[in-house]
């Protein structure tokens, strides 16, 4: 069908395939990249009477020519996009409206989320990151100083994967499904050349480092801005209720009553505003869980023009 | 013309492929008793379809990550000496409920239009 010169080995395909998707989101061409090694490596190995180009040959008509799988990843993402989306919520009218429909927004509890658990992975990647990066410097002069280090960087690309995982399902951010396999038949120091000179192997040690302060940071925006705001709103209802004489009580120090809420005549306007910061912390959490897949991706996927 | 025939008669099957795909799919892995990864799949395809199935098997692959990301599919992966870690795919419940519902649609969408197309087929 097509003339142009078909590719005759594996790595070819790959970059046909490749050039072919150029353009599309970075995630999208690691997973196409990665099911057609599968397909192709599976396929010369059940053919070993024949070679691989011989094999390749037969390739488009069978796993298909590597623009017609590009077209394919193109309108399944496109169905999948459409599919997995949440349905379009009505956007309210009103601005009042549009500023509360915040809490109907399953992106803004899911971010929330992330962010508390931000901490928590925060402090993980930053200890295996610094622990792996000493480590690998101060074994270095030893022999298994190289095989940590390689060890050390595997460990983080499987980690980049799940933290790809944990974004994509909670930030919404289209992160890659699959590892990126690296080439075959390379010698061990020409393999570690290429993890040195790969730009994500270090984005993604950055990212891990970044991940700690970060981690900090929007833990103490979620506790901190959600503590405040239902405070406010929890100490004027109490101080609304209190006057009305619904509610009795208070607290009591050596028989004094104490009191520490609002007067009565601020309660109303309090209460109000606690409403208002609470929401405006949770588009901050919506905005931030946005920025963040968006950091995300530009450090943990590797960029489709960069080859490799 | 002939090109455009030929063009127009490639994007048909494209999308009647378009929702096929994920049928078939799950249909395979329903009927495996064992679990299956890509090329596996692939080949049962191959095999079935004399040698040249109406989809070229690099589609298939989007449709099976499309399947599992919707809990129809469950998978492992395995590795392999061949080439990157195999992903093995198997049916879920859910996976079988959905079969059994599209399975009778294709029945009432075949039926349908081969109501049409067989008879006009037989008049002219």
């Amino acid at each position: 069908m097509n003339d142009k010169t078909a590719p005759r080995s594996i790595e070819q395909y790959l970059a046909a395939l490749r050039a072919a998707l150029a353009g599309e989101d970075p995630a999208l061409i690691q997973d196409a990249l990665y099911d057609a090694e599968e397909y192709l490596r599976a396929e010369v190995a059940a053919n070993p009477g024949r070679s691989e180009s011989d094999t390749l040959e037969l390739i488009a008509s069978t796993y298909g020519a590597p623009e017609e799988v590009a077209a394919a990843y193109r309108t399944t993402e496109k169905q999948v996009r459409t599919a997995l989306a949440a349905p379009p919520r009505k956007t309210p009218r009103t601005a009042l409206g549009r500023f509360f429909s915040v809490y109907g927004d399953s992106r803004t509890w899911t971010a929330l989320f992330y962010m508390l658990l931000a901490l928590v992975t925060g402090i993980f990647y930053f200890t295996v990151t610094v622990t792996g990066l000493s480590l690998s410097a101060g074994l270095i002069v030893l022999i298994v100083g190289i095989p940590f280090f390689l060890l050390f960087v595997g460990f983080t690309r499987v980690l980049a994967l799940a933290e790809g995982r944990l974004v994509e399902g909670l930030l919404g951010q289209r992160m890659p499904r699959r590892p990126l396999y690296p080439a075959k038949g390379i010698p061990i120091l020409e393999r570690i050349k290429q993890m040195l000179v790969d730009r994500r192997t270090w984005t993604t040690m950055f990212y891990f480092l970044l991940m700690m302060p970060l981690g900090i940071i929007y833990f103490m925006i979620a506790t901190v801005g959600i503590c405040v705001s239902i405070g406010l709103v929890g100490g004027s209802i109490a101080s609304l209720l209190l006057t009305t004489g619904i509610g009795s009580g208070g607290f009591t120090l050596d028989d004094q009553s104490i009191y520490f809420g609002p007067s009565p005549i601020a309660a109303p306007f309090l209460l109000l505003a606690g409403v208002a910061l609470l929401t405006a912390v949770m588009h901050l959490i919506r905005a931030i869980g946005r920025g963040h897949g968006t950091l995300a991706k530009h450090l943990l996927v590797a960029r489709a023009d960069a080859g490799g | 013309v002939d090109a455009d025939t030929e063009r127009l008669s490639q994007k048909f099957q494209r999308e009647l492929n378009a929702g096929l795909v994920g049928l078939v799919l799950l249909a395979v892995l329903e009927q495996a008793n064992e679990d299956l990864y890509g090329y596996q799949i692939a080949k049962r395809l191959q095999k079935l379809a004399d040698g040249s199935p109406p989809v070229k098997q690099g589609a298939l692959y989007p449709v099976l990550r499309q399947l599992s990301a919707n809990g129809l599919l469950a998978s492992r992966i395995v590795p392999s000496y061949a080439g990157p870690p195999r992903r093995y795919y198997r049916i879920t419940g859910a996976g079988r409920a959905m079969l059994a519902q599209w399975r009778d649609i294709w029945r009432g969408t075949r039926d349908f239009v081969d109501g049409f197309t067989e008879a006009n087929g037989a008049t002219s």
